[in-house]
């Protein structure tokens, strides 16, 4: 099957990478060959980023081996894997804001004596040279926070190639950009494939990686799923073999199993004609930079059910969430509920566990009991006149550990001492005690393990089955076909219904990576 | 909390005091040590410095310790409270000085007024014009993101020339030598409160604005561990983005707790008006307003503990003068010491904190 070939630039051999319990990487093997364009492939946290992290010095894997042109190579900090020959072009720029692009290209540079004179422009010629030779102009005395997010990423690029890497890794290079400039990039990693430069791409878009990898590797929750020349592929396999093909059951895991059951169970009970309690109409939102975030976006939720909103991280889902629990205002749109005045907090009562608990759920370093009591302060039956009531907070907070099963060593440790399905399970608690009527929860069992998660799962039910309107987003497709009564998948901004138990994975597949659909052959239309 | 678990938390915090004042005492000596004073003599010329001995009686040397450790409580107090909430506040000089500024001037507009009333008023004026103060600097950050720790600097500046020029002008003494106001009259003051039989006739100044002081340790503690506004502002301090996400108003947060602060910071200004100096000066306050800062930070930016450390420092430096007096040295090697120590105990909590981690 395989040409006899020069040694790939590198070679990952069985790497397999644990985080507490959580397996990320089973026993992944992974190469690549100068002269080619090789795509990693998968939904949010199948393991890519983590796998070339660790072949760019980033994490350290805990077992498996590389080796670099056929020599075994211990890569264990960035310095190391820059020294090897490996650069990596992240997600989110690793450059400085204030300094120039000048300035930026040399940061890598290694300095000859400190009593040298430095001269940032003449340091940063060579770079900016093979920047010409790609094409780009790049101005070398202006601000990088002055330039625009794609000009940006060419400087991140060429700094990069500025430490002679032969290996370029590519992590979402297309997230950021505009159509025009995608274009433009795939030109440049064709013009650096062919001059002998291997690269490593990770990307969830099908369209992209067919028209610039020469290869594929899909891996799907840390397990290796398939690779291949994209020549020999399409789409539709892509697509099935990123979200595997649940139809079959073909890869069940214990998880999977027990929440089909009991969601059967539940959905039997669960009342048929519940009423549409929210609405919204037309709803166009700006993110943190003015970028419209969501457009145009209709939705209905009723009560007693789930609605699952699937898509991959960056398509709008952080700000449709905030907008949805009232935590930022949309810039135009109908927002109702039961037909009245959607003012969430007050009607109707709200829980939102946030995407970050790290950020925006906890204050770690408070206690266990003062972290579940950060909404209960707030209520009048709490407090007399200004005095909180501390012997009810405290028997609140108490009952809310133990209902939830909250383990901790002692409820007056700081809540950085839990395990993270522990603390998950705090933001759980303290949006789920005051019984809401509206959920909004965004991938809350992100980082957790099998029984935390399940966990969760078995809170949001009990709420749908109470009659509270819930809305699931999550990146986990899995998670949101065991959940959810109704699915959309939220991408560019747009949201579009699918039928889980009519849509194939296939479909749904697709949808994930931005594969409009065209004509009928997606069933899905925009409510 | 059962008993046995109660006893081992006090057991606990006693040893933490022990090992802080083990320290404290081993950095003094050291720093005796360098400068080639015998360690024994100096301490215990401290010690009588701030706490008196047999011979000269000990109420009177407590007295003026207590009197220097009251400035530096309040306004290390209103450091506990901004700070707490994450509002790092260098403000507390100017705050002081205002405070005093404006307590002076309700003091001389108000003349004809009863004296009890005037008293008040003075203090009222005081506390309200220190808040003013800090809520500008609150405003400024709430409204238009200006760092309250630049604020606050600049608006040190604006409060300590201002009450120069004041002195110098509107509310200088009628007699127009010297860059002061008059004082006020000894009714509006507060009252001595140690009875002259108790110190062989030797007037202790201790006055009844310390149990002011006192009395504010209990309403610290009770704001910012017994109600809603408080425990909003911790949480703030700790994560502003989980208590944005809960739902507290971060704004209305951030004014409350720079005006409350900079209340503390302007009665501190007022009591040391109307119990120690009686009248308003240039140089008023000789920095107790940045002093506020260290104290905090060695109290654990607790209120029980900035007390314990404004206590510390308040007996440092009024021991120091009696050291000068007999060995020579002079008085700002406190100053020194005050600043080591709390670099040692800086550098004690991110030990700490590193081998929590490890």
């Amino acid at each position: 099957m395989q040409k006899a070939e020069p040694d790939p630039l590198a070679r990952m051999e069985a790497i397999t990478k644990r985080y507490g319990t959580a397996t990320v990487l089973r026993n992944i093997s992974f190469d690549i060959r100068p002269g080619e364009i090789h795509a990693l492939l998968g939904e949010n946290g199948a393991g890519k980023s983590t796998l070339m992290h660790i072949l760019s010095g980033l994490t350290r894997p805990d077992s498996g081996s590389i080796s670099l042109s056929g020599i075994p190579a211990k890569i264990d900090s960035p310095r190391e894997a820059r020294r090897l020959g490996i650069a990596m072009v992240h997600q989110h720029f690793t450059l400085v804001p204030a300094f120039t692009v000048a300035e930026n290209l040399t940061l890598d540079s290694p300095v000859k004596s400190i009593f040298s004179r430095f001269s940032a422009m003449k340091s940063a010629d060579s770079a900016l040279s093979r920047a010409h030779e790609l094409g780009w102009n790049l101005p070398a005395n202006a601000l990088i926070r002055d330039l625009p997010i794609g000009t940006q990423q060419r400087v991140e690029i060429v700094k990069a190639l500025a430490t002679d890497a032969k290996l370029l890794i590519f992590d979402e290079p297309t997230a950021v950009l505009s159509a025009s400039e995608i274009e433009e990039l795939f030109g440049v990693l064709r013009k650096l494939r062919d001059a002998g430069h291997g690269i490593a791409l990770i990307a969830h878009k099908l369209a992209e990686i067919l028209a610039v990898a020469d290869r594929v590797t899909v891996l799907r929750r840390g397990e290796f799923v398939a690779s291949c020349p994209v020549g020999d592929t399409n789409a539709s396999q892509l697509a099935s073999w990123m979200i595997g093909n649940r139809d079959e059951s073909s890869i069940p895991t214990k998880v999977d199993k027990l929440e089909i059951v009991s969601d059967e169970k539940q959905k039997s009970v669960s009342n048929p004609d519940s009423e549409i309690v929210f609405t919204a109409k037309q709803l166009i939102i700006r993110g943190d930079r003015g970028e419209t975030a969501i457009n145009d976006l209709d939705m209905e939720v009723r009560n007693g059910e789930i609605f699952g909103i699937g898509g991959v991280d960056g398509n709008g889902q952080s700000e449709l969430a905030e907008v949805l629990v009232g935590l930022r205002s949309p810039m135009s749109g109908l927002l109702q509920w039961n037909g009245a005045e959607f003012k969430p907090g007050v009607t109707p009562v709200t829980g939102y566990i946030p995407q970050d608990r790290r950020r925006s759920g906890l204050a770690v370093t408070m206690s266990v009991r003062e972290n579940l009591i950060f909404e209960a302060v707030r209520e009048p039956e709490y407090r007399y006149g200004i005095m909180l009531k501390k012997r009810e907070l405290t028997s609140l907070a108490d009952t809310m550990a133990t209902q939830f099963d909250i383990r901790t060593n002692g409820l007056d440790l700081p809540a950085s001492s839990l395990s993270g399905g522990n603390q998950q399970k705090i933001v759980v608690a303290r949006a789920l005690h005051s019984d809401p009527d509206w959920i909004v929860a965004v991938n809350p069992t992100r980082g957790l393990d099998i029984h935390a998660s399940l966990f969760v799962h078995s809170q949001l039910r009990a709420a749908r089955l109470r009659g509270a309107a819930i809305v699931l987003i999550s990146t986990d497709m899995d998670e949101l076909t065991a959940l959810s009564d109704r699915t959309a998948i939220l991408s560019s901004g747009q949201l579009t219904l699918y039928d889980k138990a009519e849509s194939s994975s296939l479909e749904v597949g697709l949808l994930l990576g931005g594969w409009k659909p065209s004509g009928n052959t997606i069933v899905g239309e925009v409510i | 909390m059962k008993l046995p678990s109660l006893l081992l938390a006090l057991w606990r915090r006693f040893l933490l005091i022990l090992a802080y004042g083990a320290g404290l005492t081993l950095l003094l000596c050291v720093t005796f040590l360098i400068l080639k004073i015998p360690p024994v003599t100096a301490l215990s010329s401290l010690c009588i410095g701030a706490f008196g001995d047999s011979e000269s009686g000990h109420i009177y040397s407590i007295s003026e310790t207590l009197i220097k450790t009251t400035p530096l409580l309040l306004t290390g107090l209103g450091v506990v409270v901004a700070w707490q909430a994450g509002m790092f506040s260098i403000g507390g000089e100017g705050q002081l000085l205002i405070g005093a500024l404006a307590g002076m001037a309700a003091g001389k507009i108000g003349e004809k007024i009863p004296s009890s009333l005037l008293t008040l008023i003075i203090i009222l004026a005081g506390v309200g014009a220190g808040a003013f103060w800090g809520y500008l600097a609150g405003i400024m950050r709430v409204k238009r993101g200006v760092q309250e720790v630049i604020s606050t600097i600049m608006l040190n500046y604006l409060a300590i020339y201002l009450v120069g020029w004041m002195v110098e002008g509107p509310l200088q003494e009628k007699a127009r030598r010297v860059s002061q106001s008059d004082p006020l009259p000894d009714s509006v003051l507060f009252a001595r409160i140690i009875p002259p039989a108790l110190t062989n006739g030797s007037i202790a100044r201790l006055h009844s604005g310390t149990l002011i002081a006192v009395l504010s340790i209990l309403v610290v503690s009770f704001m910012m561990y017994r109600t809603r506004t408080g425990f909003g502002m911790r949480l703030m301090g700790q994560n502003p983005d989980a208590a944005k996400t809960a739902r507290y108003p971060i704004d209305t947060l951030r004014l409350r707790a720079m005006a409350i602060s900079g209340g503390l910071c302007g009665l501190a200004g007022v009591i040391e008006l109307l119990g120690v100096t009686g009248r308003l000066y240039a140089n008023f306050s000789p920095g107790w307003g940045f002093t506020a800062i260290p104290v905090a930070l060695l109290g654990g930016l607790t209120p029980i503990g900035t007390a314990a450390s404004a206590l510390f420092f308040g007996a440092l430096t009024e021991g120091s003068e009696n050291l000068a007096r007999f060995s020579g040295v002079s008085s700002v090697l406190i100053y020194v010491i005050q600043a080591a120590a709390v670099l040692a105990v800086v550098g004690a909590k991110s030990w700490q904190s590193l081998r929590k981690e490890a």
